[in-house]
């Protein structure tokens, strides 16, 4: 009896686990190469929370380059302006995208050769997603 | 009913049809761009002492001859620059399709001279096609050129030591004759500049 209840059990939580969703994913993930001469290039995904409490992310940081920064650009009076993000809060279920023409990642300072980029975000101290891509033509 | 009535009947109609399209063709309006604004006057620029991208001295001249987009930006700028000129890339390309001549030139002024050397200028502007022009130069003189345009610039602090260039995201259309003829606000989209383009550069 107490080995047919351990097996329910394991196989209620495996069935638990497996319909979980992941805290933060990201999607649509886009960074180009640098362009001939240039030192930085700006990077594109979608985030999204899929839990019940909001998610700070406080700032990104890539093994292969030397910063990364959330910016965003804005269009005012018909003048384009630049601002870095502090924080970014994302909601409760909501999606945060980062596209052409508004919130992107700057990412400066390329290692030379890398086409492979591993991005990490953080909630403070703690790494919250780590997302691996290549760098498009 | 004879041969002869058939015949008279036929031309009568043709007649009739040639009329209505003739008259419809007289009596539609011209068609108009859709959201570029075209001057009444062209503006005339003024005289300046710039650089192209292959540290050549240029001066207004540079506008003579061919139809010119002129976008004012910077290099260093991650996303609103290269979007801009990949528009102005894309619509040349799709003009380029559809036949139309002549094709209007991509120039990019720097509004961050002090990063973009000619040398920077040249590798850039060539990433988004081979007959683009890239101007830059001393700032005083490219004030010259935006103050007569009515474009703004502001060099404004990111982070730490990193700073941008706030900047007008306007497109200035510039006529064969070197003149301030029409312009495109933002946002960019290419199929406006492929609707726009050919009904501005017919006309004289």
């Amino acid at each position: 009896m107490t080995r047919r209840f351990l097996t329910l059990a394991l196989i209620a939580l495996l069935a638990a686990c497996s319909v979980e969703k992941v805290p933060l994913v990201a999607s649509d993930v886009s960074i180009k190469k640098p362009m001939p001469g240039m030192n930085m290039s700006a990077g594109y995904l979608t985030l999204t929370n899929n839990t019940s409490q909001s998610i700070i992310i406080t700032h990104v940081t890539s093994p292969q380059f030397g910063s990364v920064e959330m910016h965003e650009s804005v269009l005012e009076d018909g003048m384009s302006r630049m601002y870095a993000l502090g924080n970014l809060t994302i909601l409760p279920g909501h999606t945060v995208r980062f596209e052409p023409g508004g919130k992107h990642l700057m990412l400066m300072r390329p290692s030379i050769g890398a086409d492979a980029v591993t991005l990490d975000f953080y909630a403070g101290k703690a790494v919250v997603l780590t997302v691996d891509t290549s760098l498009q033509d | 009913m004879n041969p002869r009535s058939v015949l008279i009947a036929l031309v009568a109609l043709i007649a009739i049809a040639l009329g209505t399209w003739t008259s419809y063709r007289l009596m539609s309006p011209p068609p108009v761009p859709r959201t570029a604004t075209v001057f009444p006057a062209s503006a005339v620029l003024p005289e300046f002492s710039l650089l192209d991208q292959y540290g050549n001295a240029i001066g207004r001249e540079v506008f003579t001859g061919q139809w010119d987009l002129v976008f004012f930006g910077f290099t260093h700028c991650p996303d609103i620059c290269p979007l801009t000129m990949q528009t102005l890339a894309n619509a040349r390309q799709r003009l380029a399709e559809s036949g139309h001549d002549p094709l209007p030139r991509i120039v990019l002024v720097s509004v961050d001279p002090e990063r973009d050397t000619p040398d920077v200028m040249s590798q850039y502007v060539d990433y988004f096609g081979d007959d683009n022009l890239g101007i830059t130069g001393e700032l005083d003189e490219v004030r010259k050129l935006t103050k007569s345009l009515g474009i703004y610039f502001e060099k404004t602090a990111v982070v730490d030591d990193a700073y941008s260039v706030d900047h007008s995201a306007i497109v200035i259309v510039l006529n064969p004759r070197g003149e301030f003829h029409a312009l495109f606000s933002a946002p960019h989209d290419v199929a406006n500049f492929v609707h726009d383009l050919p009904i501005i550069m017919a006309q004289p």
